[in-house]
């Protein structure tokens, strides 16, 4: 089987390795990197509990190859929190129930980061629609769109 | 997924090298949102993928105000709804990628891989189409163009070959008078459409007779179809929602929809008979505005 | 009272471990030199096996075992223990595959590539069966036989009857009757973390399993059996689980199979379903087809009810005979209706099985109750919302022979509901296109079932607590999501007094906390929560007979603790910090650590449930009259759950059941053809995603106090799964007119009755209204195919 070296920043630490070319991002990550924060869900880019960050934009990390991120820096839920201190979201998702079984929850943050990073005051509706690609199979979503509007709120104080 | 050789082109031309010299064993990949579904199926097994994701040649978008748009086949989903160019004066492109598909699909997926996918129900083709979209290919031979709505031969079949690269969609600017819009019919959002239609319209000087239309629909037969009897019944007809209304039931002419898991054949049809109503009405909004000169696009 | 964490709004304990990814969930275990397993299935819907070959699989580098039936010991197994009858399935299928998915043998190989390009090797010939996919076809002479025994006939595993009053003299007696033929669909659990096992068999023959299960307790159990060991040697262990709402609720295939292949290969094991099996091979929301007759008089008293349900059961009876029984039973529920009968039928089907599902038998009751009782209204003329107010139970409400209501604030749940939805100002009165509906409930809150015949007590807990003041809390309940882990650390907290963080559950590892039936039936928090509030008080008592001993007061004077600490009831100043007395009673007995025990079965409860929840739900919707497309507008709850232990699970819980509901009715639908599923992934199978939720929803707790539960508490979550249907339903009838009996309601069929309505309307004239049918008619005759 032919290998490949890749290269890249995993929450801004360098990872060299081998791969086949058909790995995907998140068997690299879950299987070979134990890095199993991001979940793996339906593997059909259908439902985003495998949404990890590439060169700052989400992706569904089962429908990439990891061949392709060659070179390019990856996030993780693994890197949201800082040292010791939980990111705003991950807070929020707490004291606001934005999670039950936290299965969706992974992707469901990464996807909520990379929202407020482009839109750090969205509406609820926005928030809504920037989530449409990550099922979450027991909160309804309510809880969700809550934690994250709460979260921007906080985030926006920070500043 | 069987094992496979990948290449990644740093060119265009190396592209086209590789793929000549692969020959039919090679498969393109960009961004792979379509293509890796199909292979982890096992519905093609390719001995090499040649990645073209990387090639920046094909990442751009461009508007000239005399020639119009050029958009890079590499040029993401997210790209576009992004751009400022496309919102401020394509506004129609920017939310039919609102609707396509969700984030983490539109930020690795590319514009030239959805045409280039032919999937029948693609948000993207009818609005291209009905923007009067052409596609530029190079291959071994050279470049071609082929207008958008001749480039699509069936399900997931295109014109273009195993050794050929769409590299392009151009379409020239929206001219005064005209007005062009998009409706996605689903039952749950973030999903692909069950219909989707896109509607151009064009009107005399009166603000009233149509000119010209173009009413283009998704998700009713194996490709993109162009609703010819519908745009003819309304050429030089003074537009009114009745008109309009009426025109749209011919839409079936048009159409060849097959019974799936979500709906019936009929089904499809009546839906785009609304949208095709609905597109052509708010475009017809739109154009009149424009003739008014009370909106910008 | 005023608790100090009950009620509130808390943190889940697994809460930080969720958010950061350091939790693991089975899918997320690796062992060294793990194997991975796959399954072969059956690719044909009815076939007999005729023989199977796996030596070119074997053969293959990589691959470590392959079983079939014949490395089994052949046994039937399912949760029936008590009911040995109903007992059809084998691990692997000995002769016969019943269903596309069936199982017929496993692989264990390096990898999963090698594990599935074993499956490819392995040869099988089948002699194709003649199949049967429709329940009402397999119960007629003549259809394929799925099974056969003594206790099937006609592929009917099973049937249930509930009969009490006189139904046939209220029929005769009453002023009308209205009767109504309904279909109900498929759908699938669909839980984010698909079914996954890794087990590991030690030299000594032990069998450790970690599992993604509502029922640690019931697979250490069927393990035992199906593998012929004894339970003493079979660790179960439940990392987080990623949902499961009834799809875990029995022992399946992926734990049988990688702990026989640990077994043979003396290697750790790991089997970990793909979506596609999720969907096409697990379980399912069983399809029914319900034929309800209602009697009422014209002021709206409903005076008797006959229902009929054929259930499509599919391949196997799974947990297929307690959804017959529950549908039945919930059918009548939250109503009084003094004279009600009903009949149910089970049957085999060439499809996957269907089993136990969030509501179980409840949502597919209640659309058709729902349904029908708007139908009744519109009928007389009535609100739909006074019609059940006006037939509503009561607090005391009993069923002989069945059930007693204790708690039921059903009544109090409808009128906040109507209050807080404008109900009086927009039912009947919005513009076309927009409309309201209700719909009710009443759900068990843990099950009086023991099918799985175990001696032990339906719940557990004990709990340690250590001189620094620090608690462990063991239960065998299982977190799946639901907040139970939370629920029992509140408990615990509340009732030693000491704060939530000086609290640790371990739940679900059956070698070190004590059995528990698990997880389905909406049964934790009032069976465990018992158990761990008995625990709580038994420790409470050792620490207070120390502090007793220690604090020198008068002997009239009683003792408790709070805050942390012990105070003297009487005079509440007198305190001492409660770690000084706990570490005096462990001085006190040599030394022996604190430890407390509690239980919980019910007795005298009937054979249903303890305790019942109930609610009721309105909801509002536009509907898109040239497409048929519905959108949620407002969504609004009012639940009855007895005392509220966790607000923000309590209020995610209803969140959850109702956005599941709503893809029942509008968007989900596990379709079959010839037997094969048609939509085996995300891509097809619609599930609601969060632009598609109603922005406006909101939760109204009714509190009232369960005197069977702990602190008051009962059921949240499930029941709220059962009224969405028929309230959306109803929704749709107030917002265009039309009402569709077969669901789910897709936008196809409601522009399909809406051209049908404009077309009579074009023909007849307007004014009268269908009426329903005089009792003096020749009522419906009675299907001969009763047994
Ligand atoms: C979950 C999900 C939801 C989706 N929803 C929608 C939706 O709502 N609406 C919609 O329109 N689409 C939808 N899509 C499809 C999506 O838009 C396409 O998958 C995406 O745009 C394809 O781009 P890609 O770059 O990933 O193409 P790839 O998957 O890399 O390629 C697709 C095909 O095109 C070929 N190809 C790619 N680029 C070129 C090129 N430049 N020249 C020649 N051949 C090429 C490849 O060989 C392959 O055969 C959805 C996809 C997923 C996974
Ligand atoms: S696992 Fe990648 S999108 Fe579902
Ligand atoms: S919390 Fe369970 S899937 Fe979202």
């Amino acid at each position: 089987m032919n290998r490949m070296m890749i290269s890249f920043m995993l929450n801004g630490r360098r990872i060299e390795t081998s791969v086949a070319p058909k790995t995907t991002l998140v068997e690299l990550l879950r299987e070979h990197l134990g890095m199993t924060g991001t979940k793996h869900a339906c593997d059909s880019g259908a439902c985003g509990s495998c949404t990890v960050s590439v060169g700052g934009r989400t992706v569904n990390s089962c429908s990439v190859l990891a061949v392709q991120i060659d070179g390019m820096e990856v996030g993780t839920v693994e890197g949201l929190a800082e040292g010791p201190d939980l990111h705003p979201l991950q807070e929020a998702f707490l004291d606001h129930g934005g999670l039950q079984c936290g299965f969706c929850t992974p992707g469901m943050l990464m996807s909520a980061r990379d929202l407020l990073r482009r839109n750090p005051s969205p509406s609820a509706q926005e928030a809504r629609e920037a989530i449409a690609g990550n099922i979450c199979r027991c909160t309804g979503y309510v809880k969700i769109v809550e934690s994250i509007l709460a979260a921007a709120g906080k985030m926006r104080e920070k500043k | 997924m069987k094992d496979f050789e990948y290449i990644r082109a740093r060119s265009v031309d190396h592209a086209l090298e590789v793929l000549a010299e692969k020959g039919e064993s090679a498969v393109k990949i960009a961004g792979g949102q379509s293509l890796l579904n199909i292979l982890k199926q096992g519905l093609m097994a390719p001995d090499c993928l040649v990645d073209i994701k990387g090639l920046e040649e094909l990442d751009f978008i461009e508007s000239n105000p005399g020639t119009g748009f050029r958009i890079g086949a590499l040029t993401t989903h997210a790209s576009i709804l992004d751009s400022e160019v496309l919102q401020s004066s394509c506004g129609v492109l920017a939310s039919m990628e609102r609707h396509l598909a969700t984030v983490q699909v539109r930020n690795w997926g590319t514009i030239g891989g959805n045409l280039c996918m032919a999937d029948p129900s693609s948000d993207a083709a009818p609005v291209l189409i009905a923007l009067g979209s052409t596609a530029h290919i190079r291959g071994p031979e050279g470049a071609r163009e082929v207008p958008l709505g001749e480039f699509f031969l069936g399900y997931y079949e295109t014109v273009v070959q195993p050794g050929e690269l769409l590299t392009e969609i151009s379409f020239p600017a929206i001219p005064p008078a005209t007005g062009v819009s998009y409706e996605k019919f689903r039952n749950v959002e973030g999903d692909a459409p069950i219909v989707v239609s896109s509607a151009f319209v064009s009107l005399e000087k009166d603000g009233r007779t149509l000119s010209d239309a173009r009413v283009v629909l998704g998700g009713v037969a194996s490709t993109p179809v162009r609703a010819t009897a519908v745009e003819d019944a309304l050429k030089g007809v003074k537009l009114t929602p009745a008109a309009v209304e009426s025109a749209s039931g011919l839409v079936a002419e048009s159409t060849s929809p097959i019974p799936d898991v979500v709906c019936s054949a009929e089904y499809r049809n009546k839906i785009a008979r609304v949208l095709a109503k609905r597109t052509l009405l708010s475009a017809f909004e739109e154009a009149k505005a424009a003739v008014g000169g009370k909106k910008h696009r | 009272m005023e608790y100090s964490v009950l009620g509130k709004k808390v943190r889940r304990v697994d809460g930080a471990a969720k958010v950061t990814g350091q939790a693991k969930y089975t899918v997320d275990m690796a062992l060294p030199g793990m194997l991975a397993g796959k399954l072969l299935r059956s690719p044909h819907p009815h076939a007999r096996i005729v023989s199977i070959d796996a030596s070119a699989a074997k053969a293959l580098p990589g691959v470590a075992a392959v079983i079939t039936a014949e490395d089994t010991l052949k046994l039937t197994f399912g949760n029936w223990r008590r009911y040995p009858h109903l007992l059809d399935e084998h691990p692997l299928a000995p002769d016969k595959v019943r269903f596309i998915g069936d199982e017929i043998a496993a692989v264990a190989a390096a990898d999963e590539d090698t594990a599935e390009e074993a499956l490819t090797l392995i040869e099988v010939e089948y002699e194709i069966l003649p199949a049967v996919f429709d329940p009402v076809e397999a119960m007629q002479d003549g259809a394929p036989q799925i099974h056969t025994g003594p206790n099937v006939r006609n592929n009917v595993s099973e049937t249930r009857h509930i009969e009490f009053g006189d139904v046939d003299a209220a029929f005769r007696a009453c002023d009308r009757i209205r009767e109504d033929d309904f279909s109900l669909h498929a759908v699938s659990h669909a839980a984010m973390e698909p079914h996954a096992s890794l087990a590991q068999t030690d030299t000594d023959g032990r069998l450790t399993i970690w599992t993604s299960t509502q029922v640690p307790y019931y697979v250490q159990i069927l393990l035992a059996h199906t593998l012929g060991m004894p339970e003493g040697k079979i660790r179960v262990i439940r990392p987080h689980v990623g949902g499961g709402w009834g799809g875990k609720i029995e022992l399946f295939k992926d734990q049988y199979c990688a702990a026989r292949l640990s077994q043979i290969t003396g290697k750790p094991v790991k089997i970990v379903y793909t979506r596609e099996e999720e969907f096409s091979c697990t379980r399912r929301r069983t399809p029914m087809k319900y034929h309800l007759k209602t009697g009422y008089m014209k002021d709206g008293t409903l005076v008797a009810k006959e229902a009929r349900a054929v259930l499509d059961g599919g391949a196997y009876n799974a947990m297929g005979p307690t959804a017959l029984y529950l549908t039945g039973f919930f059918q009548m529920f939250p109503y009084d209706i003094p004279n009600y009968r009903y009949d149910g039928f089970h049957v085999y089907t060439n499809k996957n099985p269907s089993s136990a599902m969030r509501g179980f038998g409840g949502p597919q009751a209640e659309f058709t109750c729902d349904s029908q009782l708007d139908m009744i209204a519109a009928d007389l003329g009535m609100d739909p919302a006074e019609l059940r107010l006006r037939n509503l139970m009561k607090p005391g409400h009993e069923i002989k022979g069945y059930c007693k209501v204790a708690s039921c604030g059903i009544e109090e749940c409808i009128r906040k509901a109507m209050k807080s939805t404008g109900w009086k100002k927009k039912r009947g009165n919005l513009q076309f296109g927009r409309g309201i509906g209700m719909g009710c409930y009443g759900f068990m809150s843990g099950g009086v079932f023991n099918w799985i015949n175990t001696p032990y007590a339906f719940s557990a807990a004990m709990i340690r607590m250590s001189v620094d003041g620090f608690a462990e809390v063991y239960v065998g309940s299982a977190e799946i999501g639901q907040g139970s882990d939370t629920v029992m650390a509140q408990i615990a907290a509340e009732t030693l007094g000491i704060p939530m963080d000086m609290i640790r559950v371990t739940s679900g590892d059956t070698a070190v906390c004590p059995p528990d039936l698990g997880a389905w039936g909406s049964r934790q928090t009032l069976m465990t929560g018992n158990a761990v509030k008995m625990a709580a008080e038994d420790v409470k008592k050792q620490v207070l007979e120390a502090a007793s001993g220690m604090m020198e007061q008068n002997i009239v004077y009683s003792y408790d603790m709070r805050d942390g600490k012990v105070f003297v009831k009487e005079r509440p100043d007198r305190t001492i910090p409660y770690q000084d007395a706990v570490k005096a009673a462990v001085r006190a007995r040599g030394g022996l650590q604190i430890v407390g025990r509690g239980l919980y079965t019910p007795h005298g409860k009937g054979m249903v449930s303890p305790a019942f929840s109930f609610g009721a739900q309105v909801s509002e919707v536009d509907v898109d009259v040239e497409t048929g497309k519905v959108s949620m507008v407002n969504v609004t709850t009012a639940h009855d759950c007895g005392q509220v232990i966790n607000e923000l699970g309590v209020e995610g819980q209803l969140e959850g059941a109702f956005v599941m509901g709503q893809g029942y009715v509008l968007s989900e639908n596990l379709a079959t053809d010839d037997g094969k599923v048609l939509n085996p992934s995300f891509v097809d199978y619609k599930v609601m995603r969060a632009p598609d939720v109603p922005l406006n929803f909101t939760s109204l707790m009714v509190e009232t106090y369960e005197p069977e539960g702990p602190y008051g508490a009962k059921e949240a979550g499930e029941g709220l799964t059962n009224p969405n249907a028929g309230c959306i339903a109803n929704a749709i009838y107030d917002a265009v007119g039309v009402r569709i009996y077969d669901m789910p309601i897709t936008p196809e069929k409601i522009l399909a009755a809406l051209e049908e309505k404009k077309a009579a309307a074009g023909k007849k004239k307007p004014g009268k209204k269908p009426a329903a049918r005089k009792p003096r008619k020749p009522a419906r005759p009675a299907k001969k195919t009763r047994k």
